[in-house]
């Protein structure tokens, strides 16, 4: 790579102002967008959460004073859904499917996709207009599950699992059970049309000199979780169409009377629903390894294991699926399988764990934002997967499951591991993405609030489950007065947490640009390109490919050439 | 902005606090329960009290719930639940140190290795095998020390109960949304009854609960009527998925006198909430009488619908006498008599829980007057059933005492009157 070899800036863009946005196949502006797309689902998927929130908060939904009231002649003394007892289902639908298909799921691959090719050093996704393609179903996906709160019937309500029979109820007059399935189709052809982008950019555009050993560990992880979304997401549409056709066309894949069975959806269902807890956290799991070793200035402790752990994870995770339905009745032989192998994902897990503490260990650590989540990431990560544990154990799991601990434990991993790790990876490639700074001061307050918040939140779930509250009730009894309050109460700490972050995300834009390509001062210990070029990077994102800063990832850390490199700083800037 | 910040906080306690004060002083039920004489209770109504409780009674604080929700890991009542609340406990102090060595080794690795700007090189190693293979080997380990008791009390629960000796079998059936038990092979003489199954689900529009006896082994075959249901009361430590064209199968033995409660546990549409689960467990004498109570529901339904006609009009007592009349011809032995003041009493109970029709005061309901409060209900209540002990005081005096030809179509299961017991 020569001086002569720089590529020329070629006119790339056709439009500027709006139509820009519409029309780019610029993984970098689709990046950002996906990542809007996220945050403003986000806020709605949250704001469903409140409505379950306010009506648990109180007994005013509390099964005594229904009778009482009754008795008296009055109405319920607080009850948000007096009027359509139906609405809290679909609430309870539209938070997870919100969340998971239009939050968590695209928050991730708004990373990858402004991340991995600047990471192995591409000049854009391998196929940049499936990749626009892929982001703009989205919109419809969202739209179609969104507005079936309009029609009909309202939105679906049989929850996010939408276990038949109940969600075969009222074919044909709840047509948004059917907009809720298209929703999830489109979400899906989404989700493997990014997977297949991702697989071909990370296998055949990384730069030359970097081999697979090379490859960032974000890098890596996105690559498994592409793996399962292509292999998984399919087989989540044949779930779904099952029960498109028996609500719409006659056929009885899962209706008992005419020979079907309700069962056989719930195994295709889960087949992709486990994969999909994967799918939501393995490329945070690669992330947060670059924050790590940036913060505590040091390189990844266990590149080799980190790696087998993450394929570890994703194999095994296509073995487990049947721990979601412990209680249909399987046998003891068929349940104790599903148990030891889940139990056995703890370990990959636990490997990974460890292996972040030994990469803090001796290293001087920094306690930028981005790393207090990521730090606060591995004590809620750690506290949900003890959950998780417990109720691997099928005589165990007969009592917690469908109970608020199974509420508590997925939501401690999902908002405490993935979104924790969402909001580390904002703040930490931010000033990549924007070319601006995410404020450190207000950013301490984001994480305390969403910290404690979310520990409050969930901790308490797990309380009212032990003790025998069930799930996706809007009533209780009273017995779990306690622990719902403080589930409430710690909702609004997570809320006011979130309206901070959303409210730097704009202010930030007012801060004065990053000048430096690498505003951490962490380029020497990251083994990726993303460092060596501009904030924001140029269009082409390289003119040459930079040097690979850390040369041998499977290093034992005593060759000296790689001691040389660490203890050196050095500026691999790219000559553009 | 920090005192802001601040202000925001107390806000939010605030907006949480403010429904949940309200909380704390529900509406008192205008309602009380089943007014018993001081002095000398009825048995029936210990009997009404003892098998169908009102699962919305509150305590003496009147702020919290008479029958609590019993954890099913700290306050087990029936020995499997017990023996999943000790797995729980055993596996949970295996599992903890994995819990707890990272959080320590993170507060160790934030406090001791922090940047305090003196300078200090970071150290550079990237691996260390034995370490790895520690912290690979050990979690396994412990995944097989768990194993090995999970598995013995999963076979446990799955086999038939074939060592336990007293048994019976029930079957469960979910529907929108309320719970059906038919209880199964509690036929020891098949000359006893004629085809008569005891059945008990929803009547008079609110769900009685499943009777079990103390010490008595209770098999349940689960199935469904329309969507999944999942039966639970958490104190009993099993839960299955009630699925229709499924028979799904749990098993326990429950060991503690008292009335638990529990919700349905799968998503089964807008009523799944209310779709609540009761159980009174009682001992074997008493069961023994719950089931011939049960046996002569039916014939007392008479009985009761002409002692209770509908709100607004008033009691036909020419009819009354005849029913009652009717009643004691099939039989008038002391424990017929006994059910049927049994069964006016409970049907009394329940109907006090159910919400009148729209347009009626709940007085009405009982011919009290309008708008009167809970102590005109009860007092209206006790007339009514006074009536019927009366008519039954003087017709069995008329028809003399009962001989073995009035017996014999009563129930052979005998009732042992609970006030006449030692």
């Amino acid at each position: 790579m020569t001086a002569a070899a720089v590529m020329p800036p070629i006119p790339l863009k056709r439009y500027t102002g709006v139509m820009d946005w519409l029309t780019t196949v610029d993984h970098k502006k689709i990046g950002l967008m996906y990542f809007w797309f996220t945050v403003t689902m986000g806020v709605i998927g949250g704001f469903f959460a409140g409505a379950i929130r306010v009506q648990l908060a109180t007994p005013g939904a509390v099964i005594e004073t229904i009778q009482a009231a009754h008795l008296a002649g009055v109405e319920l003394p607080f009850n948000l859904f007096s009027e359509n007892r139906d609405l809290f289902n679909q609430m309870v639908t539209m938070h997870a499917s919100v969340m998971i298909f239009f939050t968590i799921i695209p928050g991730f691959i708004a990373f990858a996709n402004y991340v991995v090719p600047l990471m192995v050093g591409a000049r854009d996704m391998a196929f940049p207009k499936m990749n626009a393609f892929g982001f703009w179903l989205l919109i419809p996906a969202a739209m179609l599950m969104l507005s079936s709160f309009f029609v009909q019937g309202g939105a679906a309500s049989s929850g996010w699992t939408a276990y038949p029979p109940l969600s075969l109820a009222g074919a044909g007059h709840n047509p948004g059970q059917d907009m809720w399935i298209m929703g999830v189709h489109l979400a899906g052809v989404s989700s493997i049309l990014a997977a297949i982008n991702f697989i071909v950019t990370i296998a055949s555009l990384k730069a030359p000199e970097m081999k697979w050993r090379d490859l960032p560990l974000f890098a890596w992880a996105t690559f498994f979780t592409s793996i399962i979304q292509l292999t998984a997401t399919p087989v989540l549409a044949a779930a779904v169409t099952m029960i498109l056709l028996d609500r719409n066309f006659g056929t009885t894949f899962t209706i008992a009377s005419s020979g079907g069975d309700p069962v056989l959806y719930q195994h295709i269902f889960w087949f992709y629903s486990h994969p999909a807890v994967y799918i939501m956290i393995l490329p945070g799991f690669g992330a947060i390894s670059h924050i790590f070793a940036a913060f505590s200035h040091k390189r990844v402790f266990g590149y080799l294991s980190m790696v087998l752990a993450l394929g570890c994870i994703t194999l095994l995770g296509f073995t487990v699926w049947a721990h979601h339905m412990f209680s249909v009745g399987m046998s003891p032989g068929l349940a104790y399988y599903f148990q030891v192998a889940s139990l056995l994902i703890g370990v990959p897990t636990g490997i990974k764990v460890f292996n972040w503490l030994a990469t803090m260990w001796g290293g001087t650590i920094r306690f930028t934002t981005a790393m207090m989540f990521a730090c606060g990431f591995i004590c809620l990560f750690v506290l949900g997967g003890f959950g998780g544990l417990i109720l691997a154990l099928v005589a165990v799991d007969f009592t917690l499951t469908d109970t608020y601990f199974v509420v508590g434990h997925f939501h401690m991993v999902l908002v405490g591991g993935s979104v924790m790790l969402l909001f580390a990876m904002t703040y930490y490639w931010w000033p990549k993405m924007t070319g601006h700074m995410l404020s450190e001061k207000l950013g301490k307050w984001v994480f305390w609030l969403m910290f404690i918040g979310v520990f409050v939140t969930f901790f308490a779930m797990h309380l009212s489950g032990a003790n025998g509250m069930a799930r996706r009730v809007p009533v209780y009894f009273a017995d779990f007065k306690f622990s719902n309050y403080l589930t409430t109460f710690g909702y609004f700490l997570t809320i006011v947490s979130s309206l901070l972050f959303y409210l730097d995300l704009f202010l930030s834009y007012r801060r004065p640009k990053v000048t430096e390509d690498d505003p951490w001062k962490i380029n020497d210990v990251q083994q990726s390109f993303e460092w060596a070029t501009s904030c924001p990077p140029p269009v082409y994102n390289f003119v040459t490919v930079p040097p690979i800063p850390v040369l041998d990832q499977m290093s034992d850390g005593h060759g000296k050439p790689q001691d040389a490199v660490a203890d050196k700083p050095q500026d691999p800037k790219p000559t553009h | 902005m920090l005192r802001l910040l601040f202000f925001i906080c107390l806000l939010a306690l605030a907006v949480c606090a403010v429904p949940s004060l309200g909380a704390a002083d529900p509406v008192k039920p205008p309602v009380a329960p089943v007014v018993s004489a001081p002095l000398a209770v009825d048995p029936v109504d210990r009997d009404v009290e003892l098998f169908n409780p009102n699962v919305y009674s509150l305590d003496e604080s009147g702020h919290g719930p008479k029958h609590v929700t019993r954890s099913p890991f700290t306050d087990p009542a029936s020995d499997i639940a017990r023996e999943v609340a000790s797995v729980t406990w055993l596996s949970s102090l295996i599992f903890l140190p994995f819990l707890v060595l990272p959080l320590l080794l993170l507060l160790y690795v934030i406090f001791k290795f922090r940047d305090t700007g003196d300078g200090r090189k970071p150290a550079t190693f990237t691996g260390n095998h034995t370490l790895e293979i520690v912290w690979t080997v050990i979690p396994c380990v412990a995944l097989v020390l768990v194993s090995i008791p999970t598995w013995f009390i999963l076979d446990k629960m799955e086999a038939p109960p074939e060592k336990q000796k007293d048994r019976m079998a029930v079957r469960v059936t979910g529907k929108k949304f309320a719970w059906d038990y038919k209880y199964l092979g509690i036929y020891k003489d098949p000359k006893a009854e004629e085809k008569q199954e005891i059945a008990v689900g929803q009547f008079l529009g609110i769900q009685e609960p499943l009777v079990l006896a103390k010490g008595r082994t209770v098999e349940l075959h689960m199935t469904s009527d329309d969507v999944n249901h999942a039966w639970w009361i958490p104190p009993f430590g099993v839960k299955k998925d009630c699925i229709k064209g499924r028979d799904t199968y749990a098993w326990f033995t429950p060991d503690t006198i008292g009335f638990f409660k529990g919700q349905c546990a799968e998503l089964c549409g807008d009523g799944h909430g209310l779709m609540i689960i009761t159980s009174a467990v009682v001992e074997k004498p008493d069961f023994e009488r719950w089931l011939a109570l049960q046996r002569m529901k039916d014939d007392t339904f008479k009985v009761w619908t002409t002692i209770q006609p509908p709100a607004g009009t008033a009691i036909d007592d020419q009819a009354l006498r005849e029913v009652v009349t009717g009643f004691l011809a099939k039989g008038r032995s002391p424990e017929r008599q006994y059910a049927l003041r049994y069964w006016i009493a409970c049907n009394y109970a329940t109907l006090q829980r159910v919400p009148p029709p729209t347009g009626v005061s709940l007085a009405e309901v009982f011919g009290a007057a309008k708008g009167g409060g809970a102590t005109e209900i009860a007092a209206a209540i006790r007339v009514r059933r006074a009536k019927v002990d009366v008519l039954l005081q003087g017709l069995v005096a008329d028809l003399g005492p009962a001989t073995e030809s009035t017996i014999a179509g009563s129930s052979t299961a005998a009732i042992a009157v609970p006030g006449a017991q030692p």
